[in-house]
């Protein structure tokens, strides 16, 4: 009789969480409809949560081990638990021993789970119901292991047996009811939204970080509200654990600037439903005022909605919150759809932002700079241009760095590099326009599409094999997000190219030892394309004292100048570059070493004394000139 | 009150392409904020005008003539028409070979008056007066209450125009009329080679010092010293114009 009470348990539970997941599902609905490849995504589901899933857990040891047990112990104890309604099984007392095994496994797990919010909780991690959780998880176990040993060791009566199934029944229940507001609901979202997931290339060991094309005729361009992003976003969100493991990692938030990655999925989860627990996490650093109390479905952004538009726009679209997030929560995507409205059917991009983008459109250059000065830096260097003549081997792409002085250097370095290499190359002079990165990152899909077909159309009139650029946002547009707009060639950063030219014997650089360089990562190059290994392979074939920072590669925090951010300037405590830097001064590296035209001025801009910042390809130049 | 606002076809001023001229967004941002307003346009195509709709403008009407046709008559023969009692325009051509006078003759040939390089223009107390803010050189202002209907163009230190936003472009109208039928001809422009003519100065006055001499002499005003009232009373601006008529030699020396 016990045994069956017991597994009836498991079933009203199992029914409960059933009834408060078809709550949530119904307000998943309100989305906008989305594809999702169904089939696919279910079978690649375990992979993607074992493999995918697991290799960004397990960058914080302590919760990795902690999620195994519980949720192991957990899945287990309660599975077995209700397989006990078969007769043999219920019957017998070693399987109640091995069930009990198995509470016992989730009671560690449990004191795991609370051991790491009490006695303090670490700021990173969200209070509210989510304190409560240790406790419920507690409860469940606790009463289930002595209702389990209880039936194992046969002393099972109603007397004992009753209170320890109250207790397991008070933590089990409780935890159902959670599936739909508090954290147990991360459980089954974050199982659905790994099979829907907006970007299934991810778990194909491709970088598919390209922004999608918006179409220009839909009725409402981008996100107004909750209900404007699709159904599997939502249910993305929904998915958040509040492990505030994006917050440590934002850029914005460690500057002070009112933007907490994490606090903005609550909010776009709280805008959905109205009836969502308050946010019990660290808040947006010095937030600024906005609405109070706003009804479900409304508008987002606003002085007088749920987030301030200062929020928005501190973000540099640095992704790395998305490469931390255990939960593969595309943040980006949700903060440029938001940035597409504001700008495109309000005409409120930040107001700094309105000149560069009129330029954009007016120009084709955001500094409303003639298109023929782009080549100026090269003045006396006598670039070859294409449309002269017609085809070269390689195209060398300028980006709009070619305007900065500072960055003419590092582009006359890699001009000699490639003459010194004997390399046939050309660049496309005044035909070169921007490539609309800056204009897409504030939400102007439609100046972005415009350059990007302008640009297309430029570059498919000439031959050429390979497009080198030494900036990663040109990069990142011309390989990936020109490819709807029928650009397809093969792009390549300009240190994957010096690497190559320098392993194929065509330059012999000499070693410049007694240097220490630290190298930074440009998040176009690093975190939205994979490459980390070129630039370094290039540092050691120079023989430079290498020095990591302590977030490089793909985990390397941002210079601060992505995705408008420098001319958004949302005001906040610190710069970021300052901070970058700083972390680069903890090596004690002579030389920070770029491979991006914005780094570049961010980290330059830096003031006091600090190492040296020079491009990979000035350090290449400077090693021709030393002996081998 | 009826707004219109007068927008040109420009020209970037560095890369030469199509656009609405800065200045007349500006004009339509003011013409916005006093209420609503409608665009104007006289050329072969709405755009680069259309662009207005982007940064805000419901309703553009466009006036169809061909690209060599003077703009100043279809204009006026619609402006008639149509009776706004206020026209906002930018002060300045941006389009190659325009003479930047549309506005000038536009209000002279409806009877209107034209104020010049406004910053700001709010409504009057009294009903059919608007409040012009004039930007004046070496960056004075002037407040002036202006009765309509009027012609006001509109300088560039005026509040920076609202952004363009595509979505608020595809949600404006464009309003295509015909030119009214009989309309005048274009003058046609004579073109002559460039003259060198000799530069005419000013007869330096005798006395002053020698930088007075230089500068009167450049025809320069007189720097540093102010010569902007604000509201003076009657008496005062007339005792400051007799004081001036007197410095530069229209009236006699005051009796001593
Ligand atoms: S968004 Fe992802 S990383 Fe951020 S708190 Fe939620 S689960 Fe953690
Ligand atoms: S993309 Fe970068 S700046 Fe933006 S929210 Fe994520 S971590 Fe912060």
């Amino acid at each position: 009789m016990g045994a069956y009470a017991f597994s009836a348990l498991i079933f009203a539970m199992v029914a409960l969480a059933g009834w408060q997941i078809s709550r949530r599902v119904a307000w998943w609905r309100l989305g906008a409809p989305a594809e999702v490849a169904w089939g696919r995504g279910l079978l690649a589901l375990p992979r993607r949560y074992l493999v995918d899933v697991h290799h960004v857990v397990a960058r914080d040891p302590y919760a990795s081990r902690m999620h195994a047990v519980v949720a192991g112990g957990l899945v287990a104890a309660s599975i077995l638990t209700a397989l006990a309604v078969l007769p043999p099984l219920g019957g017998s007392r070693l399987y109640w021993a091995i069930v009990a095994l198995a509470f016992s496994v989730t009671v560690i797990g449990s004191l795991l789970v609370g051991a790491r919010r009490y006695p303090r909780k670490p700021a990173k991690l969200s209070a509210g119901r989510f304190q409560i959780l240790p406790f419920l998880l507690l409860a469940y176990a606790v009463g289930g292991l002595i209702s389990a040993a209880l039936l194992a060791w046969g002393g099972a009566s109603a007397a004992t047996l009753l209170p320890a199934l109250a207790l397991a029944a008070a933590g089990g229940l409780g935890l159902a009811y959670e599936v739909r507001r508090g954290p147990m609901r991360h459980a089954f979202a974050g199982a659905l939204h790994l099979v829907a997931h907006p970007r299934p290339g991810r778990f194909e060991g491709r970088p598919d970080t390209a922004l999608a094309p918006l179409d220009l005729d839909a009725p409402k361009l981008g996100a107004e509200t909750p209900a404007d992003l699709a159904w599997n976003r939502l249910l993305s969100y929904d998915s958040c654990i509040q492990c505030g493991r994006c917050e440590t990692a934002c850029p914005a938030f460690a500057a002070g600037q009112p933007l907490n990655p994490k606090r903005l999925i609550q909010d776009l989860v709280a805008g959905l439903t109205g009836d969502e627990a308050s946010y019990a996490g660290s808040p947006y650093p010095n937030a600024r005022p906005v609405a109070d109390d706003t009804p479900p479905l409304a508008r987002l952004i606003g002085e007088d909605a749920r987030i301030h538009p200062d929020t928005l726009w501190a973000c540099t679209t640095c992704r790395a919150c998305v490469e931390e997030c255990p939960m593969m929560i595309e943040h980006v995507d949700a903060i440029v759809s938001l940035r597409r409205h504001q700008t495109m059917e309000l005409g409120l991009p930040p107001e700094k932002a309105a000149e560069p983008l009129a330029e954009l459109r007016g120009a084709g250059e955001a500094g409303g700079r003639a298109l023929s000065a782009r080549t100026d830096f090269a003045a006396g260097l006598d670039l070859p241009l294409i449309s002269v003549r017609g085809e070269a081997d390689v195209l060398l792409w300028l980006g709009d760095g070619a305007y900065d002085l500072r960055y003419g250097r590092t582009l006359r370095a890699l001009v000699r590099l490639m003459r010194d290499a004997g390399v046939d190359f050309a660049v496309l002079g005044a035909e070169e326009r921007d490539t609309g990165d800056l204009a897409r990152r504030l939400g102007d899909e439609a100046s972005f599409q415009d350059l990007a077909r302008k640009n297309v159309e430029t570059l498919n009139r000439y031959r050429f094999n390979r497009i080198i650029t030494a900036d990663p946002h040109a990069l990142h547009a011309l390989r990936n997000e020109y490819r709807p707009f029928g650009g397809d060639w093969t792009v390549v950063h300009h240190t994957v190219f010096l690497l190559e030219l320098v392993e194929a014997g065509k330059l012999a650089p000499g070693r410049l030892a007694g240097l220490s360089v630290t190298y930074h990562d440009p998040c176009y190059l690093g975190r939205y394309n994979g490459e980390t290994e070129a630039p370094r392979a290039l540092l050691d074939l120079i023989g430079v004292e290498r020095r990591e920072m302590a977030r490089s590669g793909k985990r390397a925090m941002c210079c601060g100048g992505g995705g408008g951010a420098p001319v958004s300037d949302v005001a906040g405590e610190r710069r970021i570059p300052d901070i970058r830097m700083g972390q680069a001064m903890e090596t004690g590296a002579q030389v920070v070493a770029v491979a991006c035209p914005t780094c570049t001025a961010m980290l330059e801009g830096v003031t006091g004394v600090r190492p040296e910042v020079k491009d990979v390809a000035e350090l290449v130049l400077a090693a021709m000139e030393t002996p081998r | 009150m009826k707004i219109v606002v007068l927008l040109s076809a420009g020209l970037h001023p560095v890369s030469g392409q199509s656009i609405l001229p800065k200045v007349e967004a500006q004009a339509l941002r003011l013409a916005l904020a006093l209420g609503e307003a409608r665009g104007r346009h006289a050329g072969p195509t709405a755009f680069p005008a259309s662009d207005a709709l982007g940064h805000g403008l419901p309703h553009l009407v466009h006036v169809e003539i061909p690209a060599e046709a003077d703009p100043v008559p279809a204009l006026v023969a619609t402006l008639e028409a149509d009776q706004p009692d206020l026209i906002l325009a930018g002060r300045r051509g941006q389009g190659g070979d325009e003479t930047g006078l549309a506005p000038y003759a536009v209000a002279s040939r409806l009877g209107m008056a034209l104020v010049s390089d406004a910053i700001a223009v709010e409504r009057g107390e009294a009903d059919g007066t608007v409040i012009v803010h004039q930007a004046l050189p070496k960056g004075a202002r002037r407040r002036l209450v202006v009765r309509l209907p009027a012609v006001v163009t509109v300088h560039p230190d005026a509040p920076a125009p609202r952004a363009f936003a595509y979505g608020v472009a595809r949600r404006g109208i464009v309003e295509t009329r015909l030119a009214p039928p009989g309309l005048p001809a274009a003058e046609r422009l004579e073109e002559r080679p460039y003259r060198r003519r000799p530069k005419l100065m000013r007869s330096a006055p005798a006395c002053g010092s020698a930088s007075e001499r230089l500068a009167a002499a450049m025809g320069a005003t007189s720097s540093g010293v102010a010569n902007v009232m604000v509201n003076p009373t009657p008496e005062e601006a007339a005792r400051a114009i007799l004081a001036h008529l007197r410095a530069i030699g229209v009236l006699p020396p005051k009796a001593a």
